[in-house]
């Protein structure tokens, strides 16, 4: 068992290291560190600054721009999470012509898929600092790093983290059915984005869609997030629920999401192996 | 010792109806086996049946050559073996694992390199890509390293190792391949049109590495899909024909071409003109009939029921206006063997 074990950890090493070198090797080391500070904190910016020029930066709506701007900071982990799924699915079948190869070797695709991704979160996990502390520093949100509360913050943290991987790899060998899905991630991810409260309640959405963003394990993430680094002194989604509550929708949410991607996973692997969407050829 | 199940003779009749019924009381000793498989491709215009009924056995420690012309089958049955695809029907057993139900456990022992393909990572040097592939299989990093540099050095990569990918010839990235797929060292390892679009000397090279290979251990087992004929008479032990789906002859090389060693094999080369292949075959004692176009003349292949057929097939060339500017009898190949089992070359076959 143990070996096993060992044998998967190497395998994800491995995959891990193609996940950086693949997303990391298009321009020069400086150039990648570069774009990678200054995305995350020009995105803030923008935000911060339509916000101004909407709300004339009345006292009163601060809290609704600590809202804006954390959600749209660990919006990052579901942006990078779900493009790079897809994205590295696709490019290594269309582009890289590896996919079959990888597929069929022992060390099991979801974990393939996962390590090629990790780059990518962590990058996402290194613009969430980014960005928070461009909150802090440049738009005086109030952030104090002695005052969060980190267990609730690593909770809701893993249980996204859970959800996001179980949705991303459900979802990207969907798209190996496709021969022009490229792009695919990136259109989800967006979507994504309007139903899952990083800048907006989605209590404002219409009364159906309302209901179906409830489902998902993004909302009560996002909100304890905001909650775990500014307690009160952010605008809530769901004022009249504790925090523990909303740890616990999160938990179910993310069980949900988790078995509904496992039986999905399992329905679209098998479909792909019978349509022979693993090596396809398609327009890259 | 290998022991080959069907008692071949080699009558035509005999060569077809080999691929028949198996004992399955030495399936332990089989490194592949498949019964009445089936694989049909489903779109909404068309039907296509790209496996029909196929039984196959291959004992450990064989060179089996697929040997068929573009579009006869072979690559789905590769991708079905390897766990890519699922079967329509029946059954494939690859080193006792069911393809469908042990495909995971299957893993572990194979290995599959295709041929014609840019495949790799182009921003990855030779020696990461090869060892990355290693820790997906789970072999140690020291003894993968250790033998990617024994494979690379074989092949005349060693130097080549610390090169990016892209900057490769196909030739040295088909040789890369081949090193991902032997460095694991497979039980059953699965070599699709290996040498296809290789030069003369890549090609060789690619052969050499994997008899060598095999030899290396009398348990490895190598499937080998390809449409040259050459190819799978130097390499293979044994060969399965397949034609549109189905084996249509199988057995060694030398087996396979005594069905029609009591033929006379004429190449006749002429200058271009009036068609005349249906003319051809159409004489009493011409068993069949090819032609390929080669250098602006017409290369026909004939398989003659004896010497006295000869006259016969001039007097027709002569009467359709015909220059002859060469005429060889020659020994039998495996192309002649497919001709005599289908009734047309492996190139009009793939013409459709």
């Amino acid at each position: 068992m143990g070996v096993a074990v060992a044998r998967q950890l190497s395998g994800y090493r491995a995959a891990v290291l193609l996940g950086w070198a693949v997303s990391s090797n298009w321009t020069r080391p400086i150039l990648f560190i570069a774009y990678s500070l200054l995305r995350p904190v020009s995105m803030a910016l923008i935000l911060a600054v339509m916000y101004t020029v909407i709300t004339g930066n009345a006292a009163a709506t601060r809290p609704y721009l600590a809202f804006l701007i954390i959600g749209t900071a660990f919006w990052s982990f579901i942006q990078e999470g779900v493009s790079e799924f897809a994205n590295g699915i696709l490019e290594d079948r269309g582009r890289y012509h590896i996919l079959k190869y990888a597929y069929i070797a022992p060390l099991g695709f979801p974990i393939y898929l996962v390590g090629r991704a990790t780059s990518k979160l962590a990058s996402a996990a290194a613009s969430v600092v980014i960005v928070l502390l461009v909150g802090a520093f440049a738009l005086h949100l109030g952030i104090n790093p002695l005052q969060i509360d980190y267990p609730l913050l690593v909770a809701a943290c893993l249980l996204a983290f859970v959800s996001v991987i179980a949705f991303a790899i459900t979802f990207s060998t969907m798209l190996l059915a496709g021969r022009d899905t490229n792009g695919y991630g990136d259109i989800i991810a967006q979507f994504l984005y309007l139903f899952s409260g990083a800048i907006f309640p989605i209590s404002v959405l219409p009364g159906p869609i309302a209901w179906i963003a409830s489902l998902s394990p993004l909302p009560y993430w996002l909100e304890l997030c905001r909650r775990a680094i500014l307690h009160a002194r952010v605008y809530q989604m769901f004022p009249n629920m504790s925090d523990g509550e909303v740890l616990l929708r999160l938990v179910v949410a993310t069980a949900g999401t988790v078995l509904l991607g496992y039986i999905l996973f399992r329905f679209t692997d098998r479909r792909a192996r019978r349509l022979g969407h693993i090596d396809m050829e398609v327009n890259w | 010792m290998k022991v080959f199940f069907h008692a071949l003779s080699p009558t035509l009749e005999s060569l077809s109806a080999v691929s028949g019924s198996h004992p399955s009381s030495n399936s332990s000793r089989l490194a592949v086996e498949t019964r009445r498989l089936t694989r049909v491709y489903k779109t909404r215009r068309e039907t296509t049946t790209a496996l029909h009924d196929v039984d196959l056995e291959v004992e450990q420690g064989e060179l089996f050559g697929v040997l068929g012309p573009n579009g006869a089958g072979k690559t789905t049955l590769i991708k079905i073996l390897v766990t890519l695809l699922l079967p329509t029907s029946g059954e494939a057993f690859v080193d006792s694992l069911d393809v469908v139900r042990d495909y995971k456990r299957l893993r572990n022992r194979i290995a599959m390199v295709s041929g014609g393909e840019q495949a790799g990572y182009g921003v990855l040097k030779v020696r990461e890509q090869l060892w990355m592939f290693s820790q997906f299989y789970g072999m140690d990093s020291k003894a993968a390293r250790r033998r990617i540099d024994e494979l690379l050095d074989r092949l005349g990569l060693a130097e080549a190792g610390n090169k990016e990918i892209t900057s490769l010839s196909s030739g040295m990235r088909q040789k890369m391949n081949l090193v991902r797929g032997l460095m694991t060292d497979p039980r059953v390892l699965f070599l699709d049109e290996p040498t296809v679009a290789l030069d003369v000397g890549a090609a060789r090279d690619v052969r050499s590495e994997v008899q060598r290979w095999m030899a290396e251990d009398p348990t490895r087992t190598v499937i080998l899909t390809t449409h040259y004929m050459q190819e799978a008479d130097e390499l293979c032990d044994r060969v399965a024909i397949v034609n549109r789906g189905r084996i249509v002859a199988e057995g060694a090389p030398r087996t396979l071409k005594a069905s029609v060693d009591e033929d006379v094999i004429v190449d006749l080369q002429l200058d271009p003109g009036t068609p005349l292949l249906d003319r051809l075959r159409a004489i009493e004692g011409v068993g069949a009939a090819s032609v390929r176009e080669e250098d602006g003349v017409d290369r026909f292949s004939l398989l003659l029921a004896d010497d006295a057929v000869l006259p016969r097939v001039m007097t027709t060339v002569e009467g359709a206006g015909r220059r002859v500017s060469g005429l060889v009898r020659r020994q039998p190949t495996l192309e002649d063997a497919f001709v005599k089992l289908v009734g047309r070359s492996m190139t009009e076959e793939e013409a459709g």
